[in-house]
């Protein structure tokens, strides 16, 4: 039964201006049953003009990182420093799943969507966390991937609602009835590509990466027809000519040990190695609506520690890299290690922000925090690098080479930080009005050893192995950086590693979970812890924030994480003020 | 060996001469003579896995792999290369549709399975073989396995005698040998 009206429940002007259409109360689609019930919500259409101006939305969360330029501020200002102490659970919605969640919610007046791991989406009631409807994505036979079936999160445009899955596909979604209405494939899953990435919606397109790193894929970005699902282009993240420059320093200028002579004899007899050199796109790119350019980073080479079989620069792994949005043609872009051996892939999302560059003039600037412990700051016109900040986490032995020797070995190799970073996939948050940039880091001695193997065709293909040091070092840290100076502003040390999200608010705070199930807010100025909530299982997840019924709300997933082993659950938790 | 010999020498001449098209069950008939009849493999050696409930992309790669000698098995190798291509995902459905069997393997010491849970700190296979290891899609489960063919399993991947997947190859040379024997009675106890 189709419940609509006149009545509403979405406050606000915003909701009457635009097109509405009802939702059948608790519906579950494409999968399993048990209805929810939530009466009288309507569900939007989200227009490009909405999601354009999402950055100075304070009501809704419109993309996995808030807005085009994946600053992950929101700014409302309802909760504050001073009044964030009151805050208190509002609701939870528990899953169905109960595996890592790093799902960044969505919300779109007062309709939230939030995805789980095994590839499941919901539409749940942003006020009152009530269940509109479910969809299972139907997971075909064969899947293939690294670190966890976890999803980062949903895109919206239009009336659909866009989910890529672990089997390479892009779903399309009904946003009323939570019924699939096309589904495309991505790549071959039996070659190592998967999807766990948040899509990204824009002008007509949505647009996807790809796992695979470890399985020696040829990576990509793809553009795909927000309308039918049809392929408008590809950028492949590896060009043919993949040798470069034969780089020996890294961005912050430090000496890789490259064997420049080894590497052009294996050239000179294997030839050029792009077709299984890796190069994933692990999550979103930010977009420059003004150039029509899109920004994203790229992911290290396959093998992750061998590269005998892959000499030369390996471009562009490891980069940062600008195409156009139109046609997918490479624009620019800035490569931090050339020939990685130690699986330091760039995968935290960048960040569009004006800076001050070397002369102190303000430019248009893309950063990116690294797992090599920096954030980095460059010219958006060009990709050249501005500045990179003080290490967030130790750089002890970097660049040790791993050792082609069991991991059991005292003489093994160990170095900081290990092959999570520094910074994982988590994405920063950025506060323009303070020039600070935060990001939360992972310090774990790992060892590490490489073992050369020919490509194996769609399995793990990491040329040795990094292991977790029993009993060594792992800790984390939340940093906020001046990316104007490249100082340290402030560090909050965490006694586990960091890995999931953070989120800037315009009340001057900014909020970040941990894996023993904390979640914090922290004052955005000092880092003065303010208020802290125990959730029961990881939370390894970005958080977002909106407004519904004329009050701010925090949400957050706690739902733990498979890189980090910590504890799983399978909720949401939705956080307000009296 | 000696055991299975004949039935299974018996079963290999049949399968040639099979005019009519067999469906999958009949197809299926001749995994029973080591995979056992009601899903419990038959005791012998080498060991012999479960398939029964297991994970359908892993049954899928596994076929494939026997079959184009990627993984080198002496009873598998013949029987893989007489299968056809287009049946080699119909027997993986087959097979992990049915009902995992409890073999009912012993839990180990506390101490061996904190060994186990150490190196799996250290390793953190649970990022492909998922929590409480049971896989999904292409990684297998591991849990309730019967505890000799996990032992052999990884112990072949650190030599390099299962040569079809170097990653593992790579993660397994990362473990001694009593971290082996530990894993292996910790995941057949699960």
């Amino acid at each position: 039964m189709m419940r609509c009206g006149k009545t509403m429940l979405l406050a606000g002007a915003m909701a009457m201006s635009l097109p509405l259409a009802c939702v059948a109360a608790g519906q579950e689609t494409g999968g399993a049953g048990g209805g929810g019930g939530a009466a009288n919500v309507q569900i939007p259409t989200v227009s490009q003009s909405m999601l354009n101006s999402a950055a100075k939305d304070s009501k809704n969360f419109l993309a996995t990182n808030g807005n085009y330029d994946q600053t992950r501020f929101h700014p409302a200002d309802e909760i504050t420093t001073k009044n964030v102490k009151g805050l208190h659970v509002a609701w939870i919605f528990q899953t169905d799943v109960r595996e890592s969640m790093e799902t960044s919610p969505i919300v779109v007046n007062g309709v939230m969507y939030i995805t789980t791991s095994f590839d499941h989406l919901y539409a749940l009631n942003a006020q009152t966390g009530e269940q509109l409807w479910h969809y299972k994505h139907d997971m075909g036979p064969i899947t293939v991937y690294c670190c966890g079936p976890n999803n980062r999160g949903a895109a919206v445009l239009g009336d659909k609602v866009y989910l890529a899955t672990l089997d390479s596909k892009l779903d399309a979604i009904d946003t009323k009835t939570g019924k699939l209405v096309w589904s495309s494939q991505i790549a071959d899953p039996s070659l190592g590509y998967s999807e766990t990435m948040a899509p990204t919606a824009v002008d007509g397109k949505i647009l996807v990466g790809t796992n695979g790193g470890e399985y020696g894929i040829r990576g990509f970005v793809k553009a795909f027809d927000a309308n039918d699902g049809k392929l408008l282009w590809t950028f492949d993240t590896i060009p043919e000519n993949s040798v470069g420059v034969w780089a020996t320093k890294d961005a912050t200028g430090r000496d890789m040990h490259r064997d420049i002579a080894a590497e052009k004899e294996a050239l000179a007899k294997n030839g050029d190695p792009y077709k299984t050199l890796g190069g994933g796109v692990w999550q979103n790119p930010s977009v420059d609506l003004a150039t029509k350019r899109i920004y994203f980073v790229v992911g290290n080479p396959s093998p992750d520690l061998d590269g005998s079989l892959r000499p030369g620069d390996n471009l562009y792994t490891d980069s940062l890299v600008s195409v156009d949005l139109d046609t997918g043609k490479l624009a620019c872009y800035f490569q931090y290690i050339a020939h990685d051996l130690w699986d330091l892939d760039a995968t935290s999302p960048t960040v569009l922000v004006n800076v001050k560059d070397k002369d102190g003039k303000t430019v248009p600037g893309v950063m990116h925090a690294g797992k090599t412990g920096y954030i980095y700051v460059h010219d958006r016109k060009d990709c050249k690098l501005i500045r990179f900040s003080e290490p967030m986490v130790s750089q002890k032995d970097r660049w040790v080479l791993p050792t082609p020797t069991q991991a059991l070995d005292p003489k093994a190799a160990r170095m900081f930080p290990g092959a999570n970073g520094g910074v994982e996939w988590s994405p920063m948050a950025t506060n323009p009005g303070l020039s600070l940039a935060y990001a939360i880091n992972l310090e774990q001695e790992m060892t590490y050893t490489v073992a050369s193997a020919p490509y194996p065709e769609g399995k793990l293909w990491l040329g040795g192995a990094f292991t977790n040091v029993p009993g060594g070092v792992q800790a984390g840290n939340v940093t906020a950086v001046d990316y104007d100076t490249g100082k340290i502003k402030w560090q909050v040390k965490t006694p586990q590693p960091m890995i999931g999200g953070i989120l800037a608010t315009g009340g001057g705070l900014v909020f970040a979970g941990e894996s023993n199930g904390w979640f914090k807010a922290y004052d955005a100025k000092s880092g003065s812890i303010l208020w802290k909530f125990q959730a029961g299982a990881g939370v390894n997840a970005p958080p977002s924030s909106y407004m519904a019924g004329g009050k701010q709300y925090i949400a957050v997933a706690a739902g733990g994480n498979v890189q980090v082993d910590s504890r799983r659950g399978n909720s949401i938790i939705a956080f307000t003020n009296d | 060996m000696r055991r299975l010999s004949i039935p299974l020498a018996f079963a290999l001449t049949v399968l040639p001469f099979a005019a009519h098209a067999q469906s999958i069950e009949e197809k299926a008939q001749i995994c029973t003579a080591c995979h056992g009849e009601n899903g419990v493999p038959l005791e012998q050696s080498p060991p012999v896995p479960v398939i029964w409930g297991q994970n359908l992309g892993y049954l899928f790669f596994q076929l494939r792999d026997f079959k184009s000698g990627a993984r080198k098995n002496d009873q598998m190798t013949p029987i893989a290369e007489g299968l056809e291509h287009s049946d080699l995902m119909a027997l993986a459905q087959y097979f992990s549709k049915k009902p995992w069997p409890n073999l009912r393997q012993a839990n180990p010491p506390a101490n061996v399975a904190a060994l186990a849970q150490r190196a799996n700190k250290s390793v953190v296979c649970t990022s492909c073989h998922q929590e409480g290891f049971v896989g999904e899609g292409t990684q297998p489960r591991l849990a309730g396995q019967v505890r000799s063919y996990l032992e052999k399993t990884m112990t072949d991947f650190q030599s390099g005698a299962r040569g079809n997947n170097p990653g593992m190859t790579d993660l397994m040379k990362s473990i001694t040998e009593q971290e082996v024997a530990a894993l292996a009675a910790y995941l057949a106890g699960m």
